[in-house]
């Protein structure tokens, strides 16, 4: 059995888990900072590189304790080195380089997307992924489409040309007045409203696999906001932002913006699966917990839909040490000169890339 | 195009494709060093336009929005030289701009992009291009360049060159 122990911390989560053998998870600790960033509407970076700072040794000690083993009983280190942000990788990899040094076990670096990526091998299995696989990752910070054509093998088909889906639900939210963060809160709201109130743009982009949500906000604050006056703008620590039009219904904007959102995001994955042969369509990431994508998406696709269970589609540690487990196999072993990656977008070459 | 005064230019975007092309012009000019900040409300185009400069300049990736991770750093084919693009929209003020390591961005070794630059203004060096963003209509979006420091006027009267011809 190869015990993997699993860091992350490239946001607002500080996590650790032990993952046995890639995929039974033996622990999962997350120290969740969403409560000290609600406030601001936000993730904040001084605030998120303190908050790992103070509770990174905490968390690692919890997960090995958890999972009932000693230290010496992993079998390797693996730890988030990007993309995210570089005070928080930072904050995980020197961490781990320590604890690695300490125990004397392997460090391994693992790009995060690709632990949303093995987040599915995390779940249930009723029956094993067949590749290829389609991967749709969307979270705060990222929206990918990516071909898996085996472990650690992508092909990127795709991804946001601006905003990133999370990121989208983000500003809706707040130009709603709905809490931060904007995915749960749009869901909820949406729940309570009619979807067809407003037919909000899909991006077209062709024949590509893009995407782009931009556009699609700006309709947003057109149809429920009304800008601040010429005289509030000039004013200096005025009220500049945009103001709910009166009479407008929170829960239908909500609702008809989620639909938008999703209908472009199920659109190109399907067609992807259907070009490429693929043999289920997988989705990961925070914005994964969304029901009304992931009812959208077993509608659009007669193929398998997988998805993570709902503590994995946000970060977590376990995802990093299944994504750890295969590069384990593979061979990698990183050394102390391994640095932070804060863009390190996921494609054939990922890992073949020096920084 | 009323010309106030030389180091100042105002102009309207009329589509998300005019404002990437006009991006596209004034990242063409970039040098390492040049601060560009974008000022402007959620939706006015401060990514799009940034994503033209980006394609002007040429990144190997395309520009995104950099709200989430703070700060995009961008690398060309051609000379490996570097593009810092990034979103202050959630700094609270110019210590947490050296928190991220806002002065590594700006020691010169390659053009800044700032969006919300406003939250930082006091970190912000005095010599640069400033562009408020406004929007006018569904579509429109009304800038206003502002360079200040010969360098930046310098670039705007290129940017104006390039971009119209006069």
């Amino acid at each position: 059995m190869t015990y993997i122990l699993g860091i992350e911390t490239s946001c607002d989560e500080t996590a650790a888990a032990v993952v046995v053998d890639g995929k039974t998870i033996a622990s999962n600790v997350v120290a969740s900072q969403i409560d000290l960033h609600a406030e601001f509407g936000g993730v904040f970076p001084e605030l998120a590189s303190r908050a790992h700072v103070e509770a990174i040794s905490v968390v690692v000690a919890q997960a090995v304790r958890d999972a009932g083993i000693a230290y010496d009983k992993l079998d390797a280190i693996a730890v988030t080195r990007g993309p995210g942000l570089v005070g928080s990788l930072l904050v995980g990899l020197n961490f781990a380089k320590g604890l690695a040094l300490a125990v004397d076990r392997p460090l391994l670096g693992i790009n995060h997307l690709e632990g949303h990526v093995y987040s599915l091998w995390l779940t249930e299995q009723n029956r094993s992924i067949e590749f290829p696989a389609l991967v749709l990752i969307v979270s705060g910070g990222h929206t990918e489409l990516v071909l898996m054509t085996g472990h650690g093998e992508y092909k990127r088909l795709g991804g946001t040309l601006d905003d990133a889906a999370g990121e989208a639900f983000d500003k809706v939210g707040r130009l709603l007045g709905l809490p931060f963060p904007g995915g749960p809160n749009i869901e909820r709201a949406a729940q309570m409203g009619n979807p067809a109130t407003y037919k909000f743009p899909r991006a077209k982009l062709d024949e590509t696999y893009d995407f782009s949500f931009s556009g699609l906000k700006t309709a947003v604050m057109r149809a429920a906001t009304v800008p601040p006056s010429a005289e509030a703008r000039r004013q200096r620590g005025g009220d500049k932002k945009a103001q709910l039009r009166t009479g407008v219904s929170v829960n239908d904007v909500a609702a008809s913006f989620q639909a938008a959102l999703v209908d472009a995001l199920v659109e190109k994955t399907a067609r992807a699966a259907k070009a490429h042969e693929v043999t289920e369509v997988m989705i990961a990431g925070g914005v994964s917990a969304n029901q009304a994508l992931r009812q959208a998406m077993r509608r659009e696709t007669d193929l398998p839909v997988r998805y993570p269970p709902l503590n994995l589609c946000t970060d977590n540690g376990a995802m990093i040490a299944a994504a750890g487990y295969y590069r384990f196999q593979a061979g990698q072993r990183d050394d102390w000169e391994l640095e932070v990656q804060p863009m390190w977008p996921l494609t054939r070459s990922t890992y073949a890339i020096e920084s | 195009m009323p010309i106030l005064r030389e180091g100042e230019l105002d102009i309207i975007s009329h589509s998300v494709e005019q404002t990437q092309r006009l991006g596209a012009r004034l990242g063409a000019l970039l040098q390492p060093g040049d601060v560009i900040c974008l000022s402007g409300d959620m939706g006015a185009g401060k990514t799009m336009f940034s994503v033209g400069i980006g394609r002007g300049w040429g990144t190997v990736i395309p520009l995104t929005s950099p709200t989430y991770n703070l700060i995009h750093e961008h690398e060309r084919q051609a000379d490996h030289k570097r593009l810092y693009h990034l979103d202050c929209y959630r700094l609270s003020g110019p210590e947490e701009a050296e928190q991220i390591g806002f002065d590594d961005v700006l020691n010169g070794r390659g053009p800044v992009i700032l969006e919300w630059p406003e939250h930082i203004e006091s970190a912000l060096p005095k010599k640069r291009l400033w562009v408020e963003l406004r929007i006018l209509e569904p579509t429109r979006r009304n800038f206003v360049f502002n360079a200040t420091g010969s360098r930046y006027e310098e670039l705007l009267k290129a940017f104006r060159e390039s971009a119209f011809g006069i």
